[in-house]
């Protein structure tokens, strides 16, 4: 940092031929500097253009869902007005979007690369892919449906995508098996996938090429949702002490065993039905937190009692 | 430093063969652990053991270090939200409370035959399960011109402790208007979000303290996690302060001169007043001199953590390769309780239930603006695989990030408390 000042105390005893050399050597420099930033404004100027026509899409992409939702508006107040009976009620404003974005299983990956030998006639892969009658498929996970740069799309997969379609594994599964009927004016021309676990292999081949949650933990899941279902008599079950106090530590990440209190709620000594109450709220996704609703999400109803049973004694 | 180690180990051996003392807690005959590594995975696993077993079990905790600076919250402390005191921790509740034998050493060889490990102090210490939670160190030359020589002069602080006091004195000392450069590392590496919350928080200082300083990020990865929310929050809070530098312009070929503090990105040689370098990383290196590392890392089972190459020894946190879940200090607590439950049942028999992990991690862009980022995941034949979560969404309310912040906060007790006691 402080090289050029050491430097200066030194010039006065060199004389005028170094003072002249240094001269050159800071006109040079300048040189080289308006060089530089020349180049620089030549790269601001192609970023701007490349901003330019984002922008530029992405009105396109606003004034189709703005041009949607006015449509559905419309249909539906006709709807209200006169609902005749037997009549169709206009549909309202359809997400195709999944709550809860999940994957038909892991897959095999090396059956899923000879898979997509039905597809490479027209579907790029890898490094350096680029778009050939179809859109390449790097990063295509979690991707919005239609969005790959300079790929003319039908307009029925623009409008899917002003709905709201997202490339997750279930949505990309329900395509794949077949195309025509989940878009029906779509331009890829292919019969379809009949078979479950060659879908599940393909998936699992094209997934290696997107986003991985190690690395962006948001990326799309590779593993299943779990399923839940409330049973009415969950509050009868009877908790697992020991398997709820293997389970609590799940909690304890944030939660203080002690029941110390900082930001995070105390969750120890609460009756037990109170507790399940309030987890199955949270899986349910009746209480806000993200967290919560998260954790809640994937445990059983036997666990949920488990967990009660335990923190319900809980004194450290 | 890998040929500084090298002859270190040779010397230690030399040592151990003229007088080997055994570190080896009272009561032979019980089954023995060792922990080589207190940090979120370490810590919590030496805990968990020792707390469920109830004496059944010898438990050996292996750190160098007697105070522990947690890596999650340093960059708090760089902005200004906690003190360097707030993140460090001691190990005496785990000696006093738990009972675990408390080694401040350095681990420098592991003999599986044998089933000891060397200590840097000339001891060896026999284990029946060994469980490693070194975190990670740097790959050699992964940005030309750098190396841990040059880390005074530009600083990783991506371990905590010295080091990210060294990198908060620097930032202080920054000439007004001056630039402060971050080389940011390439996949996969300790704390996805870190290096951005690591920028906010920068950004959070200068804005306050030298509001005409620059901050220039060079950066070899195209996608970031959290990028959405990160950019919105410098938008809004630090316009015009951040410059980030993708791989399309030349953000993965970067080099640096800490003698004349210049960064250059893609040829084009930038003078800088702080070089935050973060070079790509690998797993500690007792992982690889255990010889249970494939490539940069060590290959997991999920159902356990055990090695892929010696059932005994397992390893936690971002030295393993595990599949989905990304190298946290929340990550590897969550794995350390997984294998603290099958080691207690490998060894006593008691029972071993199913592995479920979780992770969020939680930054800071600017004063109680807190962001998230959380999922769920579980075991299968292959890896840990991700099965579900959530992210925060861009443009929440203020009362939804002060939120946010605080749960982080209650967070941060939690989770130290689960680790040192």
């Amino acid at each position: 940092m402080s090289a050029g000042n050491l430097f200066l105390p030194a010039l006065g005893a060199t004389g005028l031929v170094l003072s002249c050399a240094i001269l050159l050597a800071t006109a040079n420099r300048d040189r080289q500097e308006l060089a530089t930033a020349e180049a620089a404004i030549v790269t601001s100027e192609t970023r701007i253009e490349d901003f330019k026509s984002r922008v530029e899409r992405l009105e396109g992409e606003l004034e189709a869902a703005r041009a949607e939702v006015a449509d559905l508006r419309a249909a539906a107040e006709a709807g209200d007005e006169a609902p005749a009976e037997g009549e169709e009620v206009a549909a309202l404003p359809e997400t195709v979007t999944p709550v809860t974005p999940s994957t038909p299983g892991q897959g095999n990956v090396e059956n899923g690369k000879k898979l997509f030998a039905e597809c490479s006639g027209c579907h790029k892969i890898g490094a350096g892919a680029e778009n050939g009658i179809g859109p390449h498929l790097n990063l295509l996970f979690g991707r919005k449906a239609a969005s790959v740069t300079d790929f003319r799309y039908s307009d029925s997969l623009i409008r899917a995508a002003s709905n709201g379609l997202e490339w997750h594994a279930d949505t990309l599964s329900d395509y794949i098996e077949d195309p025509r009927t989940f878009a029906s004016g779509t331009r890829m021309s292919y019969d379809g996938m009949k078979d479950a676990a060659d879908r599940r292999d393909l998936l699992a081949f094209l997934r290696t090429y997107s986003d991985n949650p190690a690395d962006i933990p948001e990326a799309d899941p590779t593993a299943v949702g779990t399923d839940h279902t409330v049973d009415p008599e969950i509050l009868t079950l009877v908790g697992d002490a020991e398997y709820g106090e293997y389970l609590s530590s799940e909690c304890t990440t944030c939660h203080q065993a002690s029941g110390g209190d900082d930001g995070i709620p105390s969750i120890v000594l609460w009756p037990e039905e109170d507790f399940v109450t309030a987890m199955h709220a949270y899986r349910d996704k009746v209480r806000p937190n993200q967290v919560m609703q998260l954790i809640a999400g994937r445990l059983s109803n036997e666990e949920i009692a488990a967990l009660a049973a335990y923190f319900k004694d809980l004194e450290e | 430093m890998g040929l500084n180690r090298r002859t270190f180990i040779g010397s230690a051996v030399a040592a151990t063969t003229l007088s080997a003392p055994m570190v080896r807690a009272a009561g032979h005959g019980k089954p023995r652990v060792v922990v080589v590594g207190g940090g979120a995975g370490g810590a919590t696993a030496a805990r968990y053991i020792a707390k469920d077993s109830e004496g059944a079990i010898d438990v050996t905790l292996i750190e160098p270090t007697r105070t522990y600076y947690t890596c999650f919250f340093s960059n708090l402390y760089i902005g200004g939200f906690k003190t360097i005191d707030d993140i460090g921790h001691s190990y005496g509740t785990l000696a006093s409370e738990y009972g675990i034998n408390v080694v401040h050493d350095w681990a420098i060889g592991v003999d599986r035959d044998a089933k000891t490990v060397t200590l840097a102090g000339g001891a060896t210490v026999g284990y029946d399960k060994l469980i490693l939670s070194p975190g990670i160190d740097f790959v050699d030359g992964a940005v030309p011109g750098w190396d841990l020589n040059a880390q005074n002069a530009m600083p990783h602080a991506y371990k905590a402790g010295s080091q990210s006091e060294l990198l908060k004195a620097q930032l202080m000392a920054m000439p007004e208007g001056g630039t402060y450069c971050m080389v940011a590392p390439p996949n996969p590496f300790r704390c996805p979000p870190g290096p951005y919350e690591r920028v906010s928080m920068v950004a959070h200082y200068l804005k306050a303290n030298n509001p005409t300083a620059k901050i220039l990020i060079a950066d070899p990865k195209e996608k970031f996690s959290k990028q959405g929310l990160f950019e919105e929050g410098w938008a809004n809070h630090y316009d015009g302060m951040i410059e980030r530098v993708g791989p399309d312009f030349g953000g993965a070929n970067v080099e640096v001169d800490p003698g004349a503090m210049t960064v250059s990105i893609d040829g084009e040689v930038t003078n800088v007043d702080v070089c935050n370098v973060i070079p790509a990383m690998q797993a500690g290196r007792i992982a690889e001199i255990a010889g249970v590392t494939d490539g940069n890392w060590a290959p997991v089972n999920a159902a356990d953590m055990s090695t892929k190459a010696d059932p005994d020894i397992y390893v936690l946190g971002d030295a393993s390769q595990q599949g989905d879940m990304p190298k946290s200090g929340f990550s590897a607590n969550s794995q350390a309780k997984v294998c603290a439950n099958a080691v207690r049942g490998a060894l006593t028999g008691s029972r071993v239930f199913p592995a479920k992990f979780s992770n969020t991690c939680w930054s800071l862009i600017e004063t109680n603006d807190g962001v998230k980022v959380g999922a769920t995941y579980e075991a299968t034949e292959e890896k840990i695989a991700k099965v579900d979560g959530f992210i925060s969404a861009t443009g929440e309310t203020a009362e939804v990030r002060k939120k946010t912040y605080e749960e982080s906060e209650g967070w941060y007790t939690g989770i130290t408390s689960d680790m040192f006691g």
